[in-house]
């Protein structure tokens, strides 16, 4: 992670959904800092609006969707200004591109994958003709399509799905974005194929320069990949931190929910822990903490106001009310000591 | 492809040969007076059965059957009763053909570039005036029978623009109504078909992707949404073309064009067993005809047809 | 750490809150009803909901005409008091509020007459075609030894085109209500019996009816939850839609003279009666009449019955 230059700063954004004629308010006030050259993972559970997120950082919400307020700022710009077509032309792929969960259905089954990529390498890249031609096949040998020669000319459907999932990122890194939003980009394949789509996704943050957004909610993908870590609940980031920080100091009782889900903190003979309850109606508003129902340690205050962050380290924060100093000291639970103690261990090691 | 074409051909002929045999078989339950025309009354039972057994119809089936093809395969289709006494009909077929297949082409050419460009228009402005237009157009078409618009047409638009109203083959401007009235529901279903598959397409992942990439919306539109749009619309295209052949029933006969429509009203009225028979035969052929082309056109657009499609899916 | 501390809350807010376990589950609560959105999602469209209520209006009103004072008779064929002559092809008037065609009967009393007939051919078409469809549409499905039988029976037949059919069943038995209906229903049957059978496919087979199958749920449930509300919602929409089917049929085989005979009236022979006379410009009455009364059903059967079928799919309860 390099100095602190940051590229994109998401400040208190409130987004919206109108279904069968109700209001559903996606995104409760999210605020995101992206510096330049990291690999930040978005976790949470499905719902929490991870994609809706990033998707507005592109103008790619569906139609009944739309930025209530709150600011997108990048080169610049405020993004969630941006309104006609001709504004988001100058940020999808140029400078945002994305890779999609699902790569079965993300390429047109009736054009070649050539074609395909060559679209994205004409339009931002200003090549054509045979000199187009050569950098497509210069990419898919990138991304690790054997005999890119040949391949140029197939189909998707000739493809398996680890392979159209390199293309996928092929047509992204064709865009030559600045940023490179991944959403899920590995749940729909075999955990041995994701093993390799990760690798190859940092060397190409590596070789091109990218910064990269990587969305999911599977925290072997993101203890795998990433530098900072931001945990999101329920429409707003509930907490952000280095990747050491969120894993061995988290300190949001939904982090540790989150994390004592892991099968690996399990013990051996013992029930695996779930959180109990499920996620909050969105289409209700929200007094206070959003995760504050489904926890056995909640404040009264957690129902009353929303926390605001408080700060950790300079790289690390969350918004529980448990960091107020007023607040009552709570015992985590036994996977997170353990995780607590290891943190120590690591504090050690460093100041020596 | 090769193995797909001929797996094809195989089930076509296979269903074609069951088709015409089952229509034959039916054919048998034909009222008796279709065969003698004007003399029928006049003739006693040992006449009448005399006669039925000279045209081979007091054989036994598989007798029947049998001479059915084997003159089926030299192109005899029989002789005409009624209608045109002692003629065969494969020549009654030859002379009224061309001016059915004249006006069907030209209504469907008509219909494919008016309601094409429609359904993308509709596509395009989904929900909002356009849309609404063609909504309405097409319903209109679809539900009210189209005896009824037709003659309301040649009522009214004669009026309005002067046009001849029966067909003559010197006056070019006679040609004009009768097509265009044949096209009305070609366009309706082009139209509508146009529409659905665009919308279906343009929920797809892949157009997220390409939106993703920069792409807009027009570009996307005509690159990636319309040509695996039209490709499943394909498949309907051999079959209609080969219903030009059959000419349509109202059409001809509202504005007089001699064509094969009106052929089989009169083989009808006229109760003329052997033609109503041919005709029949010649209708049921084209579909299986017209489908079988039309999926080796399908497959040669779509790569992914390799093998199989379910049947009973369509 | 330099956070900022808000002075204004009380101290005793950061107390423990009593933990409610009933709270953190509700969140998730659905009270969706597949009929309620159902029906919902069709009132929405108003062209619809008007279409419907002037059916059921023109229905009520066809079945109470004739019982209305005033009403003549469609076959009593009308006679000049003063002429002794057959009031023929009388404009309308207070009198014959649609006129008289040809040989003097009134035509409003043969329009309401026809329309009955018309819609009882469409109604019993439907109806039949439904009860056909699902028998063997069931037994296609559900029989798994009678299924490729089935199969390629529906293959061959699909084939045949259906106006080929229905002129060559009429042309065989003779022209009457039943022969009319009965041809019909021949050709219809197919596609119901497809329609039910996929449903039935889909029960059998679906994840969450194997899942609810695993649970122990009785078969009996599974048909009532999930198979009867969409086979209503096809039968329905069938029924809607063999309206229009029929009366364009009706009409076409009454062009080629295989309709029914005239001495009972229907929309197909009026329109015929009026063609014939059409050339002449104040006898057209004798055809628009028919056919707007014909237009305006078969235009509102098949946009209620389009519009329910959008309504009764469940992806469209958004």
């Amino acid at each position: 992670m390099d100095n602190s230059n940051v590229i994109l700063s998401v400040k208190d954004l409130v987004v919206k959904f109108n279904l069968r004629g109700k209001v559903l308010t996606a995104i409760r006030g999210a605020s995101l800092d992206l510096y330049e050259g990291e690999s930040l993972a978005i976790v949470g559970e499905s719902g929490a609006g991870k994609s809706v997120f990033t998707k507005t950082f592109m103008g790619l919400l569906d139609a009944n969707g739309w930025i209530d307020s709150g600011s997108i700022l990048y080169k610049g710009e405020d993004l969630a200004k941006y309104k006609t077509e001709d504004d988001w032309i100058k940020i999808r792929g140029k400078e945002f591109a994305m890779v999609f969960q699902e790569p079965m259905t993300s390429l047109n089954p009736l054009r070649t994958i050539g074609s395909q990529v060559e679209e994205a390498v004409v339009l931002h890249q200003g090549l054509t003709g045979e000199e187009a031609k050569q950098k497509v096949i210069e990419i898919l040998d990138d991304v690790g399509i054997q005999d890119p020669e040949r391949r140029y000319y197939q189909y998707p459907h000739e493809f398996s799905g680890g392979m159209r999932q390199r293309v996928v990122i092929a047509i992204a890194v064709a865009c030559n974005p600045r940023i490179l939003i991944c959403d899920e980009p590995t749940t729909a394949l075999d955990v041995t194929i994701q093993a390799q789509i990760l690798n190859l996704l940092k060397e190409l943050q590596k070789k091109y320069n990218l910064t990269i957004i990587y969305i999911t909610h599977d925290l072997g993908v993101v203890a795998n990949v990433a530098d900072r870590i931001a945990v999101m609940y329920a429409g707003d980031i509930i907490e952000i931190g280095t990747s050491e920080e969120v894993f061995y100091n988290a300190q949001h009782p939904y982090t540790w929910a989150l994390l004592s889900s892991l099968p690996q903190l399990g013990v051996k003979g013992q029930d695996l822990y779930s959180i109990k309850g499920t996620p909050p109606n969105l289409f209700n508003e929200i007094k206070g903490d959003a995760f504050a129902p489904r926890n056995d340690k909640a404040l009264k205050i957690d129902f009353i106001k929303r926390p605001p962050y408080f700060e950790v380290s300079p790289t690390h924060k969350a918004k529980t009310w448990l960091l107020d100093p007023r607040a009552p000291k709570v015992e985590p639970p036994e996977s997170i000591k353990f995780l607590r103690r290891k943190w120590k261990v690591k504090a050690n090691e460093r100041s020596e | 492809m090769l193995k797909y074409s001929a797996k094809r051909l195989l089930q076509s002929v296979v269903t074609l040969f069951l088709v015409v045999t089952i229509v034959f078989l039916l054919m048998r339950l034909m009222p008796e007076e279709g065969y003698f025309g004007e003399g029928y009354e006049k003739l006693d039972e040992a006449q009448r059965e005399a006669i039925l057994a000279s045209m081979g119809l007091r054989d036994p089936i598989h007798i029947q059957l049998k001479n059915f093809y084997s003159d089926l395969f030299k192109g005899d289709l029989g002789e005409s009763i009624i209608y045109r006494p002692k003629v065969a009909i494969a020549e009654i077929l030859k002379s009224k053909i061309p001016y059915s297949v004249k006006f069907g082409v030209a209504a469907m050419a008509i219909s494919l570039v008016v309601g094409i460009p429609l359904g993308i228009l509709m596509a395009r402005s989904k929900n909002q005036l356009w849309d609404k237009l063609g909504t309405g157009y097409i319903v209109f078409i679809n539900a009210v029978p189209a005896a009824v618009y037709y003659l309301l047409l040649q009522l009214y638009v004669t009026d309005i623009f002067k046009l001849p109203i029966l067909y003559n083959p010197d006056r070019p401007s006679s040609w004009i109504l009768p097509a265009i009235s044949m096209s009305l529901g070609g366009t309706a279903s082009y139209a509508m078909w146009m529409r659905r598959y665009m919308v279906d397409e343009l929920n797809k992942d892949y157009v997220k992707l390409a939106r993703a990439k920069g792409l807009r919306e027009k570009s996307i539109m005509v690159r990636h949404v319309l040509k695996n749009a039209i490709v499943p619309m394909v498949q309907y295209l051999p079959t209609s073309l080969l219903y030009t052949v059959s000419g349509s029933i109202y059409i001809e006969s509202l504005y007089s064009i001699p064509g094969m429509g009106g052929l089989l009203v009169d083989a009808i009225q006229r109760q003329d067993n052997t033609l109503v028979q041919a005709l029949v035969l010649i209708y049921s052929s084209i579909g299986i005809i017209g489908l079988f082309l039309g999926d080796i056109l399908m497959a040669s657009l779509d790569p992914r047809i390799k093998l199989d499609r379910k049947e009973g899916a369509r | 750490m330099a956070n900022s501390i808000d002075k204004s809350i009380d101290e005793s807010l950061f107390e423990f809150a009593t933990y409610d376990e009933q709270q953190a589950e509700m969140t998730g609560y659905s009270n969706y009803s597949y009929w309620r959105s159902t029906i919902q999602v069709f009132m929405k469209n108003r062209v619809a909901v008007f279409l419907l209520f002037l059916m059921i209006g023109l229905l009520a009103f066809t079945m109470i005409q004739p019982f209305l004072p005033g009403q003549k008779s469609p076959t009593e064929i009308h006679i000049d008091e003063n002429t002794g002559m057959q009031l023929r092809n009388h404009p309308p008037d207070k009198e014959f509020w649609f006129g008289t065609n040809s040989i003097g009967q009134d035509l409003w009393a043969r329009i309401w007459s026809g329309t009955r007939t018309s819609l009882l051919i469409g109604f019993f078409v439907g109806l039949w075609e439904a009860i056909i469809g699902i028998i063997v549409g069931a037994l296609w499905g559900y029989v798994r030894r009678l299924e490729s039988t089935i199969t390629g029976i529906y293959n061959v037949l699909n084939n045949i085109p259906t106006t080929i059919l229905l002129i060559l069943l009429t042309y065989i038995m003779k022209p009457s209500v039943f022969t009319m209906i009965f041809a019909m229903c021949m050709t219809g049957w197919l596609n119901m019996a497809r329609f039910v059978r996929n449903l039935i496919v889909i029960i059998r087979d679906r994840e969450y009816n194997l899942a609810s199958r695993c649970l122990g749920t009785p078969t009996r449930r599974i048909i009532t939850k999930n198979l009867l509300p969409y086979l209503v919602s096809v039968i329905m929409l069938r029924m809607a839609l063999a309206i229009p089917a029929a009366i364009g049929y009706e009409v076409f085989l009454t062009y080629i003279g295989l309709g029914l005979p005239i001495s009972i009236p229907s929309l197909g022979n009026l329109i015929n009666e009026g063609r014939r006379v059409m050339g002449v410009p104040t006898l057209r009455y004798q055809l628009i009449f028919p056919a707007t009364v014909l237009s305006i059903i078969t235009i509102s059967f098949y946009v209620i019955g389009n519009v329910f079928a959008d309504a009764s799919d469940p992806r469209n309860h958004v």
